[in-house]
């Protein structure tokens, strides 16, 4: 019988036919995803021992409690620490998966002066001439830590420091401009308002430190009335408003006419014992500006002081919403603005121009979306390349808890914290934080790691305050300043005693001129960070959770 | 048309045999462990009751998985008899102080977190649940590793196909959601993929 060309396609079709209905082809396509997942260029974190250390988040300046799961000595999971006294186990979609942003491919690995390969000699040469040429310009991201002391002194020496400010702490600014107060040592007692008037800030959505509010919320929510009222002002119905409890939908950009309509009737009806300058725009002016009806407007007045205390929240500068607090008596008492802290510096701010600078250096906690005005020489150190930079040197700086770092009271806060993270990775390759770049070219600087030193010491002085660790202990019963850094090493958190008085005095001599407004939009929109960890990217995409707009670095 | 019914069955008969027979044979290469280690023989002799005697928690609540050598060097820091394992484990890793490369039955990807503790002490499964008698074994088993994956065939299960097998046969996503599903246990995706 002879075996045709025919024959041998009918032999294959039945060979295939058969084929479908073996194990071949499902198995196959399994193993292969499995074999794709395990490329050699792709890392795996190493077998070995499995331990978990407690440490603060530095990505962001709230500093959240973090469980970090190691195996073999290297960061493979993060999850919140239930113990932290003011995130209570919570965390960003970020911090989740911030142990993969050290493997991230765009994770900046080499010296690039105007795009080709440099080195950290020709950098430090170069900064170097620019630094006897004229003055210096440094930028901090993430103000109080002990690095940003060491930035400052440098910059006390041969320049000016500044700050890049968030959102949330240039809500704060009008308070400082009228009470004379720094606004980092500002915050807001959140936990003892009852009524809470927001102005399109994502307060369940990631406002400040996140679980700080939205915890109490969760506690609260199920009661008929709720010992706490969320009010939140804002055209769309964000994630926020749908959960509030009352939700006011507002023309867009008429945030400032609601705060100033909401301070007259306060005023014209005697809803508050404090008097301050009436606002320009009358009801009327109001109601058609914002698209709400005055008996609406009245109605939110007295809903304000139906359940006090309360407080207007602002989502970014809105010198309109800060008269209304102080109008409100809200500003300097407990459950609304308070004074955390009577020994913190004002710092300024990167809104004045840098024209005499000669260079401008960057710290890798400023947020990639900031580029300076400035034709001065730029150094910029970062750990992960956002892309498009106008920087004319990319430093590639330590990534994720890849170096010590303290963590300072967060912008928000209504107590002082204080926290240590050490460094629990290590730098794939070389890396050199601003501050090292600095005490290179000035080793008469001190170290951060002095400083923690110093910081310890001082608080362990003046024995006030708790240690949060695995349980609450005064900082009384500590035995030593070693002791004290040795268990913030180890993931305690200090917390602060509230100020005895936390009142100051914050003058309205005027009413304030409207400033522009700025519209919260959802994270993707709101904030293009340099990169994102696959697991948070994956949340994001599939939660459309916000990122907080303070200073975020990656 | 007999001739091509003939021929199209021939193809198919073909690919059935090697679909279920031929194809596991050549998908899993066979491999030793480094040392012949009998479960039995250290229950029996070395009075070991319970698994958890050497494959112990630590004090962290985390499992400690197969034990270090200073364990077994705890009674094996000299041969213990003319056996050929003995020897191995004596002269290869215990005297150079090298841990011994074991093959893991049900190692699992890089992207799956599991924790023995809460598998064991919350939800109260007893090791035989997933890893069978094995702890009873006389014998050694043999690993056999996935040409492809490069993971155990105690993943996929011994069945190829994957029916009528043992409750313990298989450590794949689907036995785990079976599981949880069977037990009203909801883990979500991050429970597992952290």
């Amino acid at each position: 019988m002879k075996f045709s060309r025919r024959d041998l396609l009918v032999w294959s079709a039945g060979a295939a036919a058969g084929l479908a209905l073996t194990p071949v082809p499902w198995k196959l396509l399994d193993d292969t995803s499995i074999w794709s997942q395990n490329w050699p260029w792709i890392p795996q974190p190493a077998h070995g021992p499995v331990d978990v250390k407690l440490s603060s988040c530095t990505l962001c300046p709230n500093g959240c409690g973090l469980r970090v799961r190691m195996a073999n000595g290297s960061p493979v999971g993060i999850a919140g620490m239930a113990s932290h006294p003011l995130t209570r186990g919570a965390l960003c979609p970020l911090a989740f998966g911030a142990h993969q942003l050290n493997w991230h491919p765009l994770r900046l690995r080499s010296v690039r002066h105007r795009g080709s390969e440099s080195s950290f000699e020709e950098a430090h040469a170069a900064f170097g001439k620019a630094c006897a040429e004229g003055p210096v310009v440094v930028i901090d991201g993430y103000p109080g830590r002990a690095a940003s002391a060491v930035l400052e002194s440098f910059t006390a020496k041969k320049g000016e420091y500044r700050v890049v400010r968030g959102a949330e702490s240039r809500a704060l600014a009008s308070y400082e401009k009228w009470s004379g107060v720094p606004a980092a040592a500002l915050g807001y007692d959140i936990e003892n308002a009852r009524t809470i008037l927001s102005f399109g800030a994502p307060l369940l959505d990631g406002w400040g430190i996140p679980g700080r509010f939205t915890r109490r919320w969760a506690e609260s929510a199920g009661n008929a009335d709720p010992n706490v009222r969320l009010i939140q002002v804002e055209p769309s119905l964000s994630r926020t408003a749908a959960r509030a409890w009352q939700w006011i939908a507002i023309r867009p950009g008429s945030d400032a006419a609601v705060a100033g309509g909401i301070a007259r009737v306060l005023v014209e009806e005697k809803l508050v014992a404090t008097r301050g300058p009436m606002p320009p725009m009358t009801l009327t002016d109001v109601a058609a500006r914002t698209g709400l009806e005055a008996n609406a407007i009245r109605e939110l007045a007295r809903a304000m002081v139906g359940q006090t205390p309360a407080v207007a929240i602002a989502s970014d500068y809105n010198p309109s919403v800060a008269a209304l607090n102080v109008v409100l008596g809200a500003v300097g008492t407990r459950g609304g603005i308070v004074l955390r802290s009577k020994a913190v510096r004002s710092a300024d701010s990167t809104d004045a121009a840098f024209a005499s600078a000669r260079a401008v250096l960057i710290d890798s906690s400023v947020p990639w979306e900031f580029v300076p005005e400035t034709n001065a020489e730029v150094f910029r150190f970062a750990a992960w390349d956002g892309g498009s930079s106008k920087a004319d040197w990319l430093l590639p700086a330590p990534g994720f808890l890849e170096e010590l770092s303290d963590i300072p009271t967060a912008p928000t806060a209504g107590v002082e914290t204080y926290a240590i993270a050490p460094a629990l990775a290590k730098p794939p390759h070389t890396t050199h934080s601003a501050w090292q770049f600095l005490v290179a070219v000035d080793p008469s600087l001190d170290t951060p790691e002095k400083i923690i030193h110093s910081r310890c010491a001082e608080l362990f002085r003046n024995r006030r305050g708790t240690l949060h660790a695995s349980e609450e202990m005064p900082l009384a019963k500590i035995a030593s300043p070693e002791k004290l850094e040795e268990q913030l090493s180890q993931g305690a958190i200090w917390v602060g005693e509230p100020q005895r008085s936390n009142s100051f005095r914050c003058e309205l001599k005027e009413w304030p001129a409207e400033a522009g407004y700025s519209i919260q939009f959802g994270f993707p929109a709101a904030w293009s960070p340099p990169v994102l960890p696959l697991l948070a990217s994956k949340l994001y995409e599939e939660s459309n959770l916000r990122g907080t707009t303070e200073g975020r670095t990656a | 048309m007999k001739r091509f019914v003939l021929i199209f069955g021939a193809g198919v008969a073909m690919a059935l045999l090697a679909g279920w027979v031929g194809f596991p044979r050549v998908l899993y290469r066979h491999q030793q462990q480094p040392v012949a280690f009998l479960h039995k023989t250290h229950a029996e002799k070395s009075g070991v009751a319970e698994c958890s005697e050497c494959h112990a928690f630590r004090d962290t609540g985390s499992f400690a998985g197969i034990p270090p050598l200073e364990k077994c060097a705890g009674c094996h820091s000299e041969k213990l008899g003319e056996s050929p394992a003995e020897a191995a484990l004596v002269d290869r890793y215990i005297k150079p102080g090298h841990e011994t490369p074991w093959l893991v039955y049900s190692r699992q990807p890089a992207n799956v977190w599991f924790s023995h503790a809460i598998h064991v002490q919350r939800g109260k499964l007893k090791c035989g649940d997933c890893h069978s008698n094995y702890g009873e074994s006389d014998q050694v088993r043999i690993y056999e590793v996935n040409r492809i994956s490069g993971y155990s065939r105690d993943i996929w299960g011994h069945s190829i196909s994957r029916l009528h097998r043992a409750p313990h046969d298989g450590m794949k996503m689907s036995d785990c959601e079976d599981c949880h599903r069977q037990r009203h246990v909801d883990a979500g995706c991050l429970g597992c993929h952290k």
